[in-house]
């Protein structure tokens, strides 16, 4: 789903940390978060930076950088 | 791969349920049901949990190896740590998933269905006959599987609904961020669940023992992050544990999420149906899922093989799918999850207030219908709680 504004920070997945347990994604708006061989990966280029998927991952493993 | 008339994405009790329904329903049609990793049954992101009733429609749980513990009692434990004891009989289970999971896709598999593990679906698109092509991975590489129709029972990921252009995501305020440790050498009542809430416990949620066996349990808890502190569901855990449970070795670790809302407004298209998680067939107020899933799957699986020996797999013959478990379980968890977002606005002392009430009932008078009447009189703002969950 393409995002109308550049945002100023997007998540990215730790992949050290997770758990590949895929509760980010159906938290996320745009449906930006997919897997990749199990890996959950986040689309650069459609994360809106709304931040819902961080706070909910029971282990921490999102975090917002500079986009 | 060849092609099939049902291909099935995803082992867990939806899936197999689906798969062999399927088969049994139309035993001429090819069913396939495919699980991502190396063994269904693992990794295990569950508590275990399931109600008598509705896991015997399914399967007899006495002496079955895959049925770890029958529970007799359900204890409550106030935000105070208040003891509430319910007597009942026959509550439920507690399962070993990996067995059970395992044993129903071995049922799977007796009824003539072709189980694939270590089989990841990555996408998938229609063909030009109306057949879903859908891409597989696994160690032997990519291939492509046609099939009349994808069932998914892909768990909490729903990418197959994703995939067909159905809306699975979910609001933050109902997805239950979930952690839990196998904890052996505690104490405990090895006939009880335990569950405890409680605003610094797990705001949103509430916290578990699940018995396994003597002196071994699945400990954990699931919490709404928008009402947490800013610890995640593990930090929450560990503090509970580190108060109630001290002592214990933990031996096991899941997370987890689990999605605390309504069934998804529609689950089905053309070719395509979903069932459990995948589909937000848990119960909002409980938790639990695994006999819903196992039921929308016995639907799913019997609708798609109807539909694949009438020719027609349109969207319009398998919304009677959605309309069956709508009657049969959707509609009632409208109501479930009204009651839930009530329940959310009552606080610690009102909870714990409410414990106490229930205690002066005498133990073998506290039936779940006196609880809600004495609760009723005495704490009048139940009283809009209840209105909102019968209207």
């Amino acid at each position: 789903m393409p995002r109308t504004q550049q945002p100023s920070e997007i998540a990215v997945v730790d992949l050290v940390v997770c758990d590949r347990c895929g509760l980010c994604l159906p938290l996320c708006p745009p449906e930006a978060i997919h897997l990749e061989l199990a890996d959950l990966v986040v689309d650069r280029s459609s994360c809106t930076g709304c931040r819902k998927c961080v706070a909910p991952c029971p282990v921490g493993a999102l975090a917002m950088v500079p986009a | 791969m060849h092609d099939t008339d049902v291909l099935v994405i995803g082992g867990g009790p939806a899936g197999a349920v689906a798969a062999r329904e399927a088969k049994r329903t139309a035993p001429a049609l090819d069913v396939v049901l495919l699980e991502r990793d190396a063994a269904v049954g693992t990794p295990v992101r569950c508590a275990e949990g399931v109600g008598d009733a509705g896991l015997r429609e399914f399967a007899d749980p006495e002496g079955a190896p895959w049925a770890a513990r029958k529970i007799r009692r359900v204890i409550f434990l106030a935000p105070d740590d208040t003891e509430v004891r319910v007597a009942e009989r026959d509550v439920g289970w507690v399962l070993d998933r990996t067995r059970f999971d395992a044993f129903l896709a071995q049922r799977a598999a007796s009824s003539g269905v072709d189980v694939r593990v270590g089989t990841e679906a990555a996408g998938m698109s229609r063909g030009t006959d109306g057949r879903w092509e859908v891409r597989l991975r696994s160690a032997r590489g990519e291939e492509t599987c046609r099939a009349r129709i994808v069932i998914g029972a892909d768990g909490v990921e729903a990418m197959v609904g994703r995939w067909a252009g159905l809306d699975t995501r979910v609001p933050a305020r109902d997805m239950e961020s979930c952690a839990q440790y196998v904890l052996q050498g505690i104490d405990f009542d090895p006939d009880a669940i335990y569950l405890q809430f409680g605003e610094g416990i797990a705001p949103g949620g509430y916290a578990w023992l699940f018995p396994k066996g003597p002196g071994v349990a699945n400990v954990g808890l699931g919490l709404v992050a928008l009402k947490a502190d800013g610890r995640n569901a593990r930090d929450y855990l560990d503090a509970w544990i580190a108060r109630r449970y001290p002592g214990g070795a933990k031996i096991g670790y899941t997370v987890g999420g689990v999605i605390a809302h309504t069934t998804v407004k529609r689950t089905y298209s053309d070719g395509v149906l979903i069932a459990g998680d995948a589909a937000h067939m848990i119960n909002p107020l409980s938790g639990g899922g695994i006999v819903n899933a196992m039921k929308a799957g016995r639907l799913a699986g019997r609708t798609a093989a109807a539909a694949i020996c009438a020719g027609d797999t349109g969207a319009g013959r398998l919304s009677t799918y959605h309309a069956a478990w709508m009657a049969l379980l959707g509609d009632d968890h409208l109501k479930y999850y009204r009651l839930k977002r009530a329940l959310e606005g009552l606080d610690d002392r009102f909870f714990n207030a409410l414990a106490r009430t229930v205690n002066a009932i005498p133990i073998e008078r506290r039936t779940l219908g006196r609880i809600f009447t004495h609760a009723l009189v005495k704490h009048p703002q139940l009283i809009p709680v209840a209105a909102r969950f019968f209207i």
